[in-house]
């Protein structure tokens, strides 16, 4: 093994965990805010690589423009799901846990059902785009164009979402809800509006990671499936609900993936990953950023 | 009489008709206990609909149909049963296909052939693209005594284990890699430049496993260094790392087994770290598949890939044309090596159950093993189609084909072959 791949191995490692990072703040900022899991996560990132497939057939804008397009859209069926489902799911006498879970769960399967419907299980891709196919070699370290992109995304996606949260009203008023839920309508902060927006907010968020991811990797309906278990897994080693969590988390799961390949066999590298993730929940079980 | 009611006399009445019924029915609908002959045979097919696979699936159902078509039709082709009006030797009784969705998952594989076996009363079960499912399929089909054509399974430790059912008319990947290695030597009596090493990268079921076995072994056999054996996970959200390790080892001939996911992007990140093997000698699966190369487009020009068919071979086999147009019609795309493979497999066993002259399970496994079809009667380059004793059909040649142009070519056995291979390899 010699420097120059253990060089490429790292940098890839991190280009891939910004990804994840994206993908798991939204997930972090609905569960933070409400204490309830999406397992529909991974369906809102399908969703929004069909989206920017569709909107790039169709109108011929590269997918990096389509970026505002699509996270509004993501952003309104965010807002959707609380208003329809989930709110629904919440009120519910009995278990409610139990009855969230598995509205999410079986949202997701529906979408999935829909996508295939739709589009045809066959895998589709978006050719021709600004910086699909490019590379550029730094040092001898490979770095895709779209990846080098998606990552620049994420930390202005994350520099937004942390000056949404802190720097503003909303943000206030966000953390205010998260803390107690019942009592901010005592200083007229409406939680049914915020959670609304929460909701929305993450569902955009995952929508931005699914217009970048949609320039390098194949779109199908099952596609949010493997990201989505990987989001799980950051947002509870990050800590539930912390953004800075969710970055780090990203970035250490995407290097753990790719540093595991390089000591055991690939085809075991999610070892390394859930072996991290068990390590942190017995030193550490709040997350490493997490307060609950 | 008056004493015991309306109510029971109703249920009594009740019982009685219900007996009756279930009496005719009993001897109606179970095909197998034929008293007559049966007006139509069911034929399960168990494939992935949903999930990964779901492509592929689609395809195997609409390959199934068209072969269907020709059985119970009036095309006139030069296949088995080819002439179509249903099965000879059974009053022209129709082919009735039933599909079950394995969503690429062994145990809802075995579950679904059992509801088939147990509930649909199938005479027998065609499937199921990817190995590992069919490991558990051909168990369950055993295990109820009825036949299970692998029409495109390609791992060589199904027909091992001692199954009495199990049937595959196309070949599997030991003799797909004997092909690939022998067509290594072949190009260095071409060339007189010997293949120097290989890189085997390969995905983690049954499929990638066996294959990767299959290739180290047969490399270490012929003496060429394997300088990397790669096994992934199967549709990992990144394979840079695996990538870089096979850039590191720089193998001259990369042999990847992979469906049709990790194959887009394994080309896609080879592209992007800037490796570019000599050669790439493909198990096939998801290498020839369209998604692949509408995904990665010119990144695929010159691949090689093993097959068991070839839209090229037509002047060999004059069935190809018509049934390609057939499928076209239906699919709206070109037969591939999946779906020629498909559409074979419901031609031989319905070839066979017609020589059985009936749907009874024994007669139909004995008319199974005393297949004999030639080459000619197929549209794939095999010599013939006779299974040995463990269900294998050993004529089953492959052929190899390369991807140049935008369409495949075989080039390989060269008596077959319609343009020389493009080969660099120790040059």
């Amino acid at each position: 093994m010699t420097a120059e791949t253990l060089a490429q191995v790292v940098v890839s490692g991190l280009l891939t965990g910004m990804i994840y990072a994206l993908i798991a703040a939204g997930l972090s900022l609905i569960f933070g805010l409400m204490d309830v899991v999406n397992f529909a996560h991974g369906e809102f990132l399908m969703t929004a690589m069909y989206a920017t497939f569709v909107l790039y057939i169709t109108l011929s804008i590269d997918p990096l423009f389509l970026l505002p397009m699509v996270a509004v859209f993501l952003f309104a069926i965010g807002v959707v799901v609380y208003r329809v489902l989930i709110v629904r799911a919440l009120s519910v006498k009995v278990n409610s846990g139990m009855v969230q879970i598995f509205a999410t769960f079986g949202l997701g399967i529906f979408l999935r059902g829909i996508a295939q419907f739709v589009f045809s299980p066959d895998f589709k891709s978006l050719r021709g785009t600004m910086l699909s196919d490019k590379t550029v070699s730094v040092l001898g370290v490979f770095m895709p164009l779209p990846q080098l992109a998606a990552s620049l995304v994420c930390v202005v996606a994350f520099i937004g979402l942390w000056l949404l949260t802190t720097k503003t009203h909303f943000g206030r008023a966000l953390e205010a809800t998260r803390e107690d839920s019942e009592a901010v309508a005592l200083i007229g902060v409406d939680r049914h509006f915020i959670f609304a927006m929460g909701w929305g907010i993450g569902a955009a968020t995952v929508g931005v990671a699914g217009v970048m991811l949609s320039t390098f990797y194949y779109i199908s309906p099952g596609v949010g499936v493997t990201f989505a278990l990987i989001a799980y897994v950051v947002v509870a080693l990050g800590g539930f609900g912390s953004l800075p969590g969710a970055l780090v988390a990203g970035l250490a799961i995407g290097l753990v993936e790719a540093l595991t390949t390089l000591l055991i066999p690939p085809s075991l590298k999610q070892v390394g990953v859930f072996g991290l993730y068990l390590l942190v929940l017995f030193v550490r079980p709040r997350g490493l950023f997490g307060n609950l | 009489m008056a004493r015991w009611g309306k109510a029971r006399a109703g249920a009594v009445g009740v019982v009685l008709a219900l007996a009756v019924w279930f009496g005719v029915v009993s001897f109606g609908i179970d095909g197998r206990v034929a008293h007559a002959a049966p007006t139509e045979i069911v034929i399960g097919a168990v494939y992935p609909l949903t999930g990964p696979g779901a492509q592929v699936g689609l395809d195997a159902k609409m390959a199934l149909e068209t072969a269907a078509e020709v059985i119970n039709g009036s095309y006139d082709l030069p296949v088995p049963l080819g002439k179509g009006g249903g099965l000879p030797h059974l009053g022209g009784a129709k082919i009735r296909l039933v599909f079950a969705d394995h969503q690429s998952d062994p145990q809802k594989g075995r579950a679904e052939a059992e509801r088939l076996i147990t509930q649909e009363k199938v005479t027998a079960l065609i499937g199921s693209y990817q190995s590992s499912v069919a490991a558990t399929i051909s168990q369950v089909a055993d295990r109820y005594g009825v036949p299970y054509i692998a029409a495109d399974n390609s791992s060589p430790s199904l027909n091992r284990n001692g199954l009495k059912w199990f049937f595959r008319p196309s070949a599997h990947d030991e003799m797909f890699t004997i092909a690939m290695f022998q067509f290594f030597k072949d190009m260095q009596g071409k060339t007189g430049k010997p293949v120097p090493s290989v890189s085997l990268v390969h995905e983690d079921t049954l499929f990638g496993t066996d294959s990767g076995n299959a290739q180290h072994k047969t490399a270490d056999a012929a003496g060429i260094k394997v300088v990397a054996d790669v096994k992934y996970r199967a549709n990992s959200p990144s394979l840079t790392s695996e990538v870089q390790q096979l850039k590191a080892a720089d193998g001259a001939v990369l042999m990847p087994s992979s469906y049709t996911s990790d194959a887009i992007l394994l080309v896609k990140t080879m592209a992007d770290l800037g490796y570019k093997p000599k050669a790439i000698v493909a198990q096939a699966a998801g290498f020839q598949e369209q998604a692949f190369f509408d995904a990665v487009g010119p990144a695929a020009e010159g691949i090689i890939s093993r097959g068991s068919f070839s839209a090229d071979l037509a002047p060999h086999r004059p069935a190809i044309k018509p049934v390609n147009e057939l499928f076209r019609k239906k699919a709206g795309k070109d037969m591939n090596d999946n779906t020629a493979r498909e559409f074979m497999a419901l031609l031989v066993v319905g070839d066979a159950i017609d020589r059985a002259g009936s749907a009874d399970l024994e007669k139909v496994r004995e008319a199974l093993v005393a297949t004999d079809i030639p080459g000619e009667m197929t549209i794939m380059p095999w010599k013939r189609i006779k299974f040995d004793e463990t269900g294998q059909n050993l004529d089953a040649t492959p052929v190899l084909l390369q991807y140049v142009g935008g369409g495949w070519h075989t080039i390989w056995p060269f008596d077959l072959a319609t343009q020389p291979p493009i080969w660099s390899v120790g040059q």
